[in-house]
Formats: structure tokens, C-alpha cells, sequence
């Protein structure tokens, strides 16, 4: 499992799958307000980053992968702007 | 064209005909899910083929097709002569398209539309919603590059005046997830990414009615890297991407491709397809003449040796003895090589019979007749020209069969026959010939009928008609003018008559003969050589040079004795068997001087010309050969009376004479 929830911060680790969608929906749907880290993401399944799309949480971290930096973490800006996660530029 | 085009064709018309062979065979029997296996695989792999090159369309439809095989397979209540005529139809086009490929490389400029419309069709008949419409991207919207390229870093964007790029607009299928594809990964592997924009196709549901494994995003990139290694990427969803390219200096996209149809793959236009036609072998023929070549080099082996022998002194009966040993191996071996490399080009039947089943179902459907057909001898092989000439007159003639043979069901069960009309394709082999038959038990030809027909179209003088037998009439239906050639045919494309059929088969050595019983049926069979390369010629001489006649006209030879050459007025004729026989010199056909006659008797060849017997008067009789006969070409292709060349054993070139065009 890469979706885990550490207080009011979900953390997207390594290899994000289809089968992450559907927690990640779960608990971003409960409302909270949560941050979703993305400081350790080396890849999001469309699945996953269309929930990221459609439910607009705070997002932190660029992404510990090149292509997740340079295109995935940017193009999800539109969704909501990116909060520079602590030591990352 | 492309090598991996050519390879596509060859396997695309295969796979077709599978295809096919498996609907068909599934309208017959829906139960055995045999046929939808062997259908669904022949699809698919068809569609994955297709999915290598930009025939988005092509794809889409088949695309549908396999979606509607593969539930049929699943449910097998599915199984309905509509939907097999919806998969027909999306199979004949695919076949058509093929062709058009073959000829031009790339989709007819309607295939976009009639893809959709196709996928639309086929997936109408799919059950429930789990499989929803493509969406389908209007062709004019390109507006969507401009913002992508706006959108570069402005660091990157003084590049875009240097280097061509490939904008591509990537809309998933809304159940893409299910069939395991990740979008974001096809976006990764584009090689030389310049910029990208992920957005939603549809607006987004109120949070608590997200469906995270319905696919909702629009993927549009931007990338450096050549047209073909981002089109691979999508190479299995071709349906689904829209690539574009865009050249240095430009921000119009020059030329267009993908789901919009306006393929403009750079391939250079077909030249000289039918110079490299491929020939699929039998793996077991190459085999054997590499065992002819294996033992060719070991006679040549013996053959060294024997010279160094003879170097060293062999006496000269050894030496000849070991020549002969060694020449009458070569001999066998050279005489083997070539029959092995003239069955190479054999081919089935089955390669132009296979496609009969269908043009019978689609013809006997439009003229609404009831037809049992049947075909044997499949594995009859013939010269390959003589197969592939077969395909088009046989049509015509199994169309005639449907067309003007069946009968009403009614009128065949008042007549005490059964309610469908059978009709057989048989072809098998006689001698070195092969027979071709199309038999029916329909209405016959009836031959006062064709008198009557032959007689309002000026066909033949009334009392000629009249002193015709039955058999003779019907034969009418070959002369030129007598069919209503006229009607269109969907199969052919064109009007093509039976004396076009036949003319059709006698170009390629053969005849076309006809026997009908009124009220018993019809059968027509046509009779080929089995290799047109062949030909079997007597040498003759005549004022010194040799030619060659060929023996299929010749019906013997005869001395006669010059008392028995007789004078009438200009010309000479003489008696063989209680029969005049009119005698031409050949020396007088090729205006060269004749040979002085030393007595003895005048040599002559008799040969059949039509119905009538001619004795062509020679110097001298040689020998009897079987030759490779060259058509004359180049400025020579039209001189009378030669029908062609061959090479003799000296070097020295044999003229092959076409006697009754010299006699004129």
C-alpha cells in the first residue's frame, strides 16, 4: 500500500497503483482538509492523479522521480498550488 | 512499399480470410464455440497489426468488432445472424481497406467516417453500458497545440523555430483502467518531453460521486523526439491518440494523423507493387531444393575430381565412362532443381476457393435465393498465374449460377428437388491439366431460350441457329454480346460477361465448355494447363534454322510421297486416310526460299486448326523438347506469328512459331 494517513497529512509513497484510487478517494471524500504529501512519489497511476485532479487537496513535495517533477507535480498545479515540502526546493 | 507494410498486407488478408471462414462458419452452427474462438483470435491479432501503423480507423472498428466477438464468446446467446452480418460487414471493409493499403499505403480518405461508423454499429449490438461510446475529437479543434506550445518554458520556447515537434492529444476510454492501461505511464515513455497538460474531459462530479476507475483526463504533450517513436508509444491505442506534427518554423500543424484520419504518414506512394510480389512457400519445397543444391555440389565434386584424373592420364574409355556417370547426374539433379523450382510456384486452390463461401452467402442474400454451397479438391494446385487467373471468371460464373441457375423455393419443391439449390465448385485433375467445375441443380439452360435471345441480338444468322444442336446453342452463352454484361456486379465491380469468363481462361491455355439439362441443373468447367511456364515444342527445320511448333497443336507427322501432293489451283493439298488435307509450306509462311526436293517424299507436320486439319510441309523433323518459352517483348512483341522464344542447349535462340496466326 502506498496511501497511508499520518495525522492530517496522506502520504503518496514510491509506486502509486490503480488499486491506491480508491483509498486515496476514500479519504480525501471524508473531507478533512488533508495535505497530500508527495515528497516520496516516484509514480501516480492516472487513476490515482485524476483524484488528486478532481478533489483538489493542498498538495506538498514535488515528487521524488524526475518525470513526477517535471510534468506530473506541474500539471497538477492547476489543481491547487503546490506547498514546498520542508527541504525541498 | 515498407517491408513491414508488405508483411502486414500478406498477414492482414489472411487473417481476414480466417476471419471469415469462422463467421461463416458460425452462422451455420452458433453452438460451437469453436468458430467465435477462431473469429475472436483472427481479430484481434488482425487489430493488433493494424495497431502498428497509423490505420486508426481500421483499428477502431476492428477494435469494435473483437469488443462484440469477445462478449459473444462470453454469452452465447449473443449469436445472431445480424450481428454476424454487422462483423461481415466490418470484416469486408477491413478487406477493402487492405487492398486500398496495398495499393497506396495508407486508409482511403472516407475511412475516419466509415471506421466510426462501423465501431458505432458493432458496438450498438453490445449489451449493457459497460462499453460506452469514443468520444469522438472534431478535426477542426487544433487550437489546443497553440496553447500547449504557448505553454513550453521560456527557456525552451526560442527552440520551437529549430526543431519539428509532435504535439499529440491522448483521450483515454473512460474504462481504459479495466484493460490495465495507465495513461500517465504512456506519458512517461514519450521520449523528449517538452510540455504537458493533464486535464479533465468531463467536469468533475461533486466529490462524493467520483468514480476513480472511470478514466475522466485529457492528456495533450508536447515533444521534441521524431513522429514515429511518439506515435509507438500509442501504438495500442491508436484510437485514442491524436498526433500531429509540427514543423521547425511553423506553428500549423503540417500534416495530421490519427483518430481524425487524415493519414499523412511520410511514405512514399507505391511504385512498382507488382514487382515485388511476395510468394508465401510451403517451408517443405525450400527444404527439398536444398538437398537438390546439397547433392548438385557433390556431382560437381565428382566432376573435379574426374578432371583431375584425366589430367593425370586416365585412359580415354575411363574418362568417358565417368563423364557419361557424371552428365547423367547432372542431368537428373538439373531436371529435379527445375521441377522443384516450378513448384514453387504451385499453389492451392484453396487460396482463391476460401474466398467463395462469403461472395456466395453475399450474392445468393441480394437476389434472396436459398444456396447450398459446397466446394472440393481444395488441395488442387496449380501454376499460381493459373490459380489467381481463376478467381474472377469463377465469380461470374458462381453468380450466374445464383443469379440465373436457383429458383424460387417453391418452384424447386414443386419440382420435387430440395428447397435449397446446391451448388458445387469442384476442381481436381486430369493428366497435366486441371478441371474446374461450378455445377448447380437449378432450371438448366434452356435452348431455345438462348436461340431466342441470340436471335434479338444478332448473335448468329436465323437459319445458322436453327441448324444448331442444343449443345451448340447453349454454347452460346460464351459468344461475345450475349450476357447482359450491363449489370454492375457489387463482387467484381464491374460488368464482366461470360465471354470475357472465358476468353479470361483461354488466355491462360485453357477452355470453357458448358453441359445443361433444362430442369436438372448446369455445370460449367473450365479446363487449364497446370503451369502456363512449360511448353512442349517439336523442333522443325526449315531452309537451314530451326523452330519450334508447339505439340499441342500438332496431331502427328507424315512422309508423303511427292505422287500423292496434290494440285489444287494455286495451292496443294494431299490425302491422309481418306482425307483432303490442305498443305501449306512453311518456307512460303516465313518467306524463305524452299528447299530443293531430294525425292523421297515431303515431310509434313500435321497440326488442328479449329476443326480442321492442315499439313504444314517442313525440310526436316528435329527433336522433341520441353522449353521454357519467353513471351516476345520490346519492339518484337507484336510481330506476328511468333509466339515467343527459348533458349536451345548450344546458346542459340529457338523461335517459337504461332502457326495458325501464320497461316493467318
Amino acid at each position: 500500500m502506498s496511501v497511508h494517513r499520518d495525522g492530517d497529512v496522506i502520504f503518496l509513497k514510491g509506486n502509486c497503483r490503480v488499486e491506491d484510487a480508491e483509498p486515496l478517494l476514500s479519504l480525501l471524500q471524508a473531507g478533512r482538509g488533508y495535505i497530500v504529501d508527495l515528497t516520496e512519489t516516484e509514480h501516480l497511476h492516472a487513476a490515482v492523479l485524476q483524484v488528486l485532479m478532481a478533489l483538489r487537496p493542498t498538495l506538498r513535495g514535488a515528487g521524488n522521480d524526475a518525470f513526477v517533477r517535471s510534468w506530473l507535480t506541474p500539471a497538477l498545479i492547476g489543481a491547487k498550488s503546490i506547498i514546498a515540502a520542508p527541504g525541498n526546493g | 512499399m515498407d517491408d513491414l507494410l508488405q508483411h502486414f498486407v500478406v498477414e492482414a488478408r489472411e487473417l481476414i480470410q480466417q476471419a471469415t471462414e469462422d463467421l461463416l462458419a458460425l452462422e451455420r452452427d452458433p453452438d460451437v464455440v469453436a468458430h467465435i474462438d477462431g473469429a475472436f483470435r483472427a481479430v484481434h491479432t488482425l487489430k493488433g497489426s493494424v495497431g502498428l501503423f497509423d490505420f486508426a480507423p481500421m483499428g477502431l472498428a476492428l477494435h469494435a468488432a473483437e469488443d462484440l466477438l469477445g462478449s459473444m464468446r462470453a454469452d452465447h446467446g449473443n449469436v445472431d445472424s445480424e450481428a454476424i452480418d454487422g462483423l461481415l460487414g466490418c470484416i469486408n471493409r477491413a478487406e477493402r481497406w487492405v487492398d486500398e493499403i496495398e495499393r497506396t499505403g495508407q486508409l482511403p480518405s472516407d475511412a475516419a467516417e466509415e471506421g466510426y461508423r462501423l465501431a458505432r454499429v458493432l458496438r450498438s449490438r453490445l449489451e449493457g453500458n459497460g462499453h460506452r461510446e469514443i468520444p469522438v475529437i472534431p478535426e477542426a479543434d487544433l487550437g489546443w497545440i497553440e496553447a500547449l506550445v504557448s505553454q513550453r518554458p521560456a527557456s525552451d520556447a526560442a527552440q520551437v523555430q529549430d526543431t519539428p515537434l509532435v504535439a499529440l492529444r491522448y483521450i483515454p476510454r473512460d474504462d481504459c483502467f479495466f484493460s490495465g492501461d495507465d495513461p500517465v505511464a504512456l506519458l512517461r515513455s514519450i521520449p523528449d518531453l517538452q510540455a504537458v497538460r493533464i486535464l479533465n474531459r468531463n467536469p468533475w462530479p461533486p466529490a462524493g460521486e467520483m468514480d476513480p476507475f472511470s478514466c475522466n483526463l485529457v492528456i495533450e504533450a508536447l515533444s521534441s523526439a521524431a513522429y514515429d517513436a511518439v506515435k509507438s508509444v500509442f501504438r495500442f491505442v491508436p484510437d485514442q491518440v491524436t498526433i500531429h506534427e509540427i514543423p521547425p518554423g511553423s506553428m500549423a500543424p503540417a500534416h495530421a494523423a490519427g483518430s481524425d484520419g487524415a493519414v499523412a504518414e511520410p511514405m512514399s506512394p507505391v511504385v512498382g507493387a507488382a514487382s515485388s510480389r511476395m510468394l508465401r512457400i510451403d517451408a517443405a519445397r525450400i527444404d527439398r531444393m536444398a538437398d537438390l543444391v546439397g547433392e548438385m555440389v557433390v556431382a560437381k565434386n565428382a566432376l573435379a575430381h574426374l578432371a583431375g584424373q584425366a589430367s593425370n592420364g586416365l585412359d580415354h574409355k575411363d574418362l568417358a565412362r565417368g563423364l557419361l556417370a557424371n552428365q547423367a547426374t547432372i542431368d537428373r539433379l538439373v531436371a529435379e532443381m527445375h521441377r522443384a523450382v516450378m513448384d514453387i510456384r504451385l499453389m492451392p486452390m484453396r487460396d482463391i476457393f476460401r474466398r467463395f463461401p462469403r461472395a456466395v452467402r453475399d450474392i445468393a442474400g441480394q437476389s434472396g435465393k436459398a444456396v447450398d454451397f459446397s466446394m472440393e479438391g481444395e488441395d488442387v494446385e496449380a501454376d499460381k498465374s493459373v490459380v489467381e487467373g481463376l478467381f474472377e471468371p469463377l465469380l461470374h460464373v458462381l453468380r450466374n449460377a445464383i443469379d440465373h441457375g436457383a429458383e424460387p423455393e417453391a418452384l424447386r419443391l414443386e419440382a420435387g428437388k430440395s428447397a435449397r439449390t446446391v451448388i458445387v465448385l469442384r476442381a481436381r485433375r486430369v493428366g497435366d491439366r486441371v478441371v474446374v467445375e461450378v455445377q448447380d441443380d437449378g432450371r438448366g439452360i434452356d435452348p431455345s431460350r438462348i436461340r431466342q435471345v441470340a436471335r434479338e441480338r444478332g448473335l448468329a444468322p436465323a437459319d445458322g441457329l436453327d441448324r444448331m444442336t442444343d449443345a451448340e446453342a447453349i454454347e452460346m452463352i460464351f459468344a461475345p454480346g450475349f450476357s447482359t454484361a450491363s449489370e454492375i456486379t457489387d463482387l467484381s465491380g464491374r460488368g464482366v460477361g461470360m465471354d470475357v469468363a472465358r476468353s479470361t481462361i483461354e488466355g491462360l491455355g485453357g477452355e470453357a465448355r458448358v453441359r445443361s439439362t433444362p430442369g436438372r441443373g448446369t455445370t460449367i468447367s473450365l479446363t487449364l494447363p497446370l503451369t502456363v511456364a512449360m511448353t512442349r515444342v517439336m523442333a522443325v527445320r526449315v531452309g537451314g534454322e530451326l523452330y519450334g511448333i508447339p505439340l499441342d497443336g500438332i496431331v502427328e507427322t507424315a512422309i508423303v510421297p511427292p505422287n500423292r501432293v496434290l494440285p489444287v489451283r494455286e495451292a496443294e493439298a494431299f490425302v491422309l486416310r481418306d482425307r483432303t488435307v490442305p498443305l501449306i509450306r512453311l518456307a512460303d509462311l516465313l518467306e524463305t526460299p524452299r528447299a530443293v526436293d531430294r525425292g523421297g517424299g515431303t515431310k509434313v507436320v500435321v497440326m488442328t486448326m479449329g476443326d480442321e486439319l492442315v499439313g504444314i510441309a517442313v525440310d526436316g523433323f528435329a527433336e522433341r523438347m520441353d522449353v521454357l518459352m519467353r513471351p516476345m517483348t520490346g519492339i518484337l512483341a507484336g510481330m506476328p506469328g511468333v509466339a515467343g522464344t527459348t533458349l536451345l542447349g548450344d546458346g542459340s535462340v529457338l523461335m517459337i512459331l504461332d502457326v495458325p496466326e501464320l497461316i493467318g
